[in-house]
């Protein structure tokens, strides 16, 4: 085994597309060159606190928060899956999507890490029932990762958000805000 | 379970690499399912409706059904799946095969890609396992 640490990315880890990627211009290259953008400064994220965080602050938005806040200094990514209306069913024309992360999260830049798969929604609806959903779907994003996809379990970690962090805060309805981010939290072990 | 729409050309690209699954190269996760989709979609649709991506369900359901889905699909599932084994194994077997290769051509490169862009960049590892392992691993 190469045990040697990854040269962490020159610039600062930053790739945040301007809206979510859809299947057809996504390919796992880009996946995997975005992901690896990692900051010297990355700081330790602790998904237990951002659910504390986004559970305290429904309706209220969780931009601001300590933890929450964090994120954005993280490679990332913004991906479209799409579900069932208020299922956790991922819909058949999504399946690639997920099938391009995990051939990303298994190629040798990417599969010594953690990733965060972080769910979104639109502000449609009731704001608590958004946070559950949001958390369930991103449960379910993160089981067919680490199942049916063979992604170890301990690399992937799962957290709804539901409305409360809207990429588009000005149209909180807008379909874009319902998205998934997908972040490296950084070397595991 | 909705319509499954996919991309005719992302299909097509698809069914060339099962097409050519019996030789060395093996197919992604997302040309697998793909190709799935593209196969076995009427049969999904029939048999496995409401079940998830997750926990293998489709792959197990249309197993479980395996004497009403189409042959095509069921022909599809089974070179599909040895395909993916492959290329699982290729993935975890290729640390140890490139090792030596490695040690030899890439000496102080750090990080596992890294190390994989040296190899890929090294000619003289063109005939060997290591070679195979990398082709076999989609990391081309």
């Amino acid at each position: 085994m190469f045990l040697h640490r990854l040269r962490a990315g020159l610039a600062l880890g930053l790739l945040i597309a301007a809206g979510p990627v859809a299947a057809q211009q996504l390919d796992d290259r880009q996946l995997i060159t975005s992901l690896s953008q990692l900051s010297e400064a990355a700081p330790a994220i602790d998904v237990a606190l951002l659910i504390e965080e986004a559970n305290a602050n429904v309706g209220k938005g969780v931009a601001s928060q300590p933890n929450w806040s964090q994120l954005t200094h993280l490679a990332q990514l913004l991906v479209e899956i799409d579900f069932e209306n208020d299922s956790v069913a991922i819909e058949p024309e999504s399946y690639r999507t997920v099938g391009l992360i995990a051939d990303a999260l298994h190629h040798p830049n990417l599969m010594f890490y953690k990733f965060l798969v972080v769910g979104h929604t639109s502000s449609t609806g009731d704001a608590k029932h958004n946070l559950k959903l949001s958390q369930e779907r991103a449960d379910a994003i993160r089981e067919a990762l680490t199942t049916t996809f063979a992604v170890p379990p301990d690399r992937l970690y799962a957290v709804g958000v539901g409305q409360e962090m809207p990429v588009d805060a000005a149209n909180p309805k807008a379909a874009a805000n319902r998205r998934v981010q997908l972040i490296n939290l950084g070397r595991a072990k | 379970m909705k319509k499954l729409r996919l991309l005719s050309g992302a299909a097509l690209i698809a069914t060339l690499i099962v097409a050519g699954a019996s030789r060395a190269d093996t197919i992604s996760y997302a040309d697998a399912v793909s190709a799935l989709a593209k196969a076995c979609g009427t049969d999904i649709k029939k048999f496995c409706t409401g079940l998830n991506l997750g926990n293998n369900q489709i792959q197990n359901c249309l197993e479980k059904n395996g004497g009403k889905v189409s042959p095509t699909c069921t022909s599809t599932l089974t070179s599909v799946t040895a395909s993916i084994k492959q290329r699982q194994a290729a993935q975890i077997g290729f640390f140890k095969l490139c090792e030596h290769d490695a040690a030899e051509f890439c000496k102080g490169v750090m990080g596992e890609g890294n190390i994989l862009a040296c190899l890929l960049k090294t000619k003289r590892i063109d005939n060997g396992k290591c070679n195979q392992a990398i082709t076999d691993a989609g990391w081309r």
